[in-house]
């Protein structure tokens, strides 16, 4: 228990110098931005006639940051109100905070990049295993063939040429936005339906574009187990086929679960491609939108939060390891 | 004279045995030689693609969008320059960057792999620290954040930026090479004998480790290429010069050719280039797997 607490302390240290980091380096270039936009709207506030008490506070509110004052001053109040969760005003979208924004913005990533993401797992873990164990046969040859390619083509290659396929060429289901705009919202049959058929392309896409990884990385684990000796034990004492698969598969799976916890937080970032083909509201189309409407606080903010789900799954991927590894748990309990 | 004359043939032979053993893998396989010559072709594009067309393109203002013809293999864009010769002369802007952030990346990524792995100790603390950093950061969000205050006019920069962003992979695998090797027999007679240590890191380390790192390399510029083609893809970047991904993002966003097909070779086309770089790069990194790990070759 004491070794699981002082690894979980590691890696919240870690964590949170990382997230200093990433908010350092957004507030040095949101300060280097050419133009200045803070100076400028503190500024323009004034010349519209506000005292510039009141400029600089209508100013320091909208950005998370004061426009006036020492570098210094400016970089503890900014940090001072991300402590206390203010992440300032959005601009593009008037009088409403960026952490309500990114909240709304989540949930339309979230589920997309699970769904994408659990189904690649299953079908990838599963033809990998094939893969390895037919290894030298034409099928497994095949297998490992279109992980690699699969594996090696950006996703908003395979996006656009899932657009072009099944929308424009072959039309059988939408590729704008996550839901038809004549329904109305709540839990009611065609709207249901409708947010089904829109996300289905996309879910698609996350599912194409990380199932190569997960077939290679399967079947390289899985080699690496057929190689150990226990292997080789139950083989000779004559186990059956299907408890000799679950020999290998319980033992090669094990590395797998910590790629798929830091895969579910590499793919918030990864969503940007896949939200911006898909015109879905999610967090990465977010932060696109954001930088073409010079919405520096929402930029800055949603940076931040894809940066926290990146170090809540390493965290999530470390503990995850010691819980379904007798071996790692064993060792932390002795 | 007469000391170096036995030892003298020995490098030559060797030589040519490696390059009898590159054209025995190439052979063996098929696919690896239309691998190379897919590679080749793209860097035949890159360097004299643009010599190949007046410059400007020329615009046919009666074939905006013209579907594939012998004239426009890929048919013609929005403003009637043809497809293929966009294509073709994008692609030295793809490969310059790609190139830099390659050289970049692997520079970096040796050099702070290698100090890691040899010295260990505080170093090596404090420099995979900062490897796993570089690692965790977001890397496409930062770009997209670093977009606003730099506009990346010329392939060198982006390099360069994305270089500076991509490093971590290859040191961390340089330092577990060079941990595993610094152990091995070799390094330790040299350093028996007392050989200076810049002499067994240049002379011992690296030259077993330059097969690993080429094939990084490789990969790196693979990477460099989707990441570049992305961002510009994403219209995040002022469109300066021609590319591939000022090509995508017009046919996408301006040119509506996921809702229209009359646009879809426009968008195909750099599509394809892409692929088929991939599958070229895939290839000849398959060959060179092979080439360089002796256990996978089969005799």
């Amino acid at each position: 228990m004491k070794t699981v607490v002082r690894r979980l302390s590691g890696h919240l240290a870690r964590g949170l110098a990382m997230i200093w980091v990433v908010t350092t380096l957004s507030f040095v270039i949101i300060r280097n931005i050419p133009g200045d936009p803070v100076r400028g709207q503190y500024e323009k506030l004034i010349e519209q006639g506000m005292s510039p008490d009141q400029a600089e506070r209508s100013t320091a509110a909208l950005y998370g940051f004061l426009p006036t004052g020492s570098l210094w001053d400016q970089y503890t109040d900014y940090l001072n109100g991300l402590l206390h969760g203010d992440l300032g005003q959005s601009l593009s979208t008037p009088g409403t905070g960026v952490a309500t924004l990114i909240g709304s913005a989540a949930k339309w990533t979230i589920l997309p990049v699970l769904g994408g993401t659990l189904l690649s797992f299953l079908l990838g873990v599963t033809l990998g295993v094939y893969a390895a164990i037919k290894r030298s046969g034409k099928l497994g040859d095949a297998l490992a063939i279109s992980g690699s390619l699969l594996h090696g083509i950006p996703q908003y290659v395979i996006g656009l040429l899932v657009v072009a396929v099944f929308s424009t060429l072959w039309p059988i289901l939408p590729a704008g936005g996550p839901v038809d705009i004549e329904f109305t919202p709540g839990f009611n049959g065609p709207y249901i339906a409708s947010l089904i058929q829109h996300a289905t392309l996309p879910v698609l896409t996350y599912a194409l574009a990380s199932y190569g990884g997960w077939i290679l990385a399967m079947k390289s684990s899985v080699a690496t187990v057929l190689g150990d000796d226990f292997i080789m034990a139950a083989e000779l004492r004559g186990m059956s086929r299907g408890i000799l698969f679950r020999y290998i598969a319980r033992n090669a799976i094990l590395p797998l679960f910590t790629i798929l916890a830091l895969s579910l937080g590499l793919l918030f970032g990864g969503a940007i491609f896949i939200e911006s083909i898909f015109n879905y509201p999610g967090l990465g189309l977010l932060l696109v939108n954001s930088i073409g409407a010079r919405d520096y606080a929402l930029m800055g903010g949603t940076f931040l939060v894809l940066t926290v789900a990146i170090v809540v799954a390493n965290i999530a991927a470390d503990l995850l390891y010691a819980v379904i590894d007798p071996r790692v748990r064993k060792g932390a309990e002795a | 004279m007469t000391v170096t004359s036995p030892v003298a043939p020995a490098p030559l032979s060797m030589r040519r045995n490696f390059w009898r053993g590159v054209g025995r893998v190439l052979r063996r396989k098929p696919s690896r030689m239309a691998g190379v010559a897919i590679v080749v072709l793209f860097v035949f594009m890159g360097v004299f693609g643009p010599l190949l067309y007046p410059n400007p393109l020329p615009r046919d203002d009666n074939a905006l969008y013209a579907s594939p013809s012998w004239a426009h293999p890929f048919g013609t864009d929005f403003e009637g320059t043809d497809v293929l010769a966009l294509v073709v002369t994008g692609t030295r802007y793809v490969l310059l960057a790609g190139l830099a952030t390659a050289v970049i990346t692997v520079a970096l990524g040796t050099l702070i792999g290698l100090l890691a792995g040899f010295h260990r100790g505080r170093w090596d603390t404090v420099l995979m620290r900062l490897t796993d950093l570089q690692l965790t950061i977001p890397g496409l969000p930062l770009l997209l954040v670093l977009s606003t205050v730099w506009k990346f006019t010329s392939p060198i920069e982006m390099g360069v930026v994305l270089g500076l962003l991509g490093w971590g992979g290859i040191a961390r695998a340089v330092r577990s090479q060079s941990l595993s090797l610094r152990e091995r027999g070799f390094i330790e007679a040299a350093k028996g004998l007392g050989l200076p240590t810049r002499h067994i890191v240049v002379r011992e380390l690296l030259p077993s480790m330059a097969p690993y790192i080429a094939m990084n390399m490789l990969i790196a510029v693979t990477g460099a290429i989707y990441a570049q083609v992305g961002l510009f893809f994403l219209g995040v970047l002022p469109f300066d010069a021609n590319n591939w991904g000022v090509m995508l993002n017009l046919s996408v966003f301006g040119g509506g050719a996921l809702s229209s097909t009359a646009a879809l070779p426009y968008l195909l086309a750099p599509l394809l280039a892409i692929l088929l770089l991939t599958l070229g790069i895939v290839l000849v990194v398959d060959a060179m797997d092979e080439i360089f790990n002796p256990r996978l070759r089969e005799e």
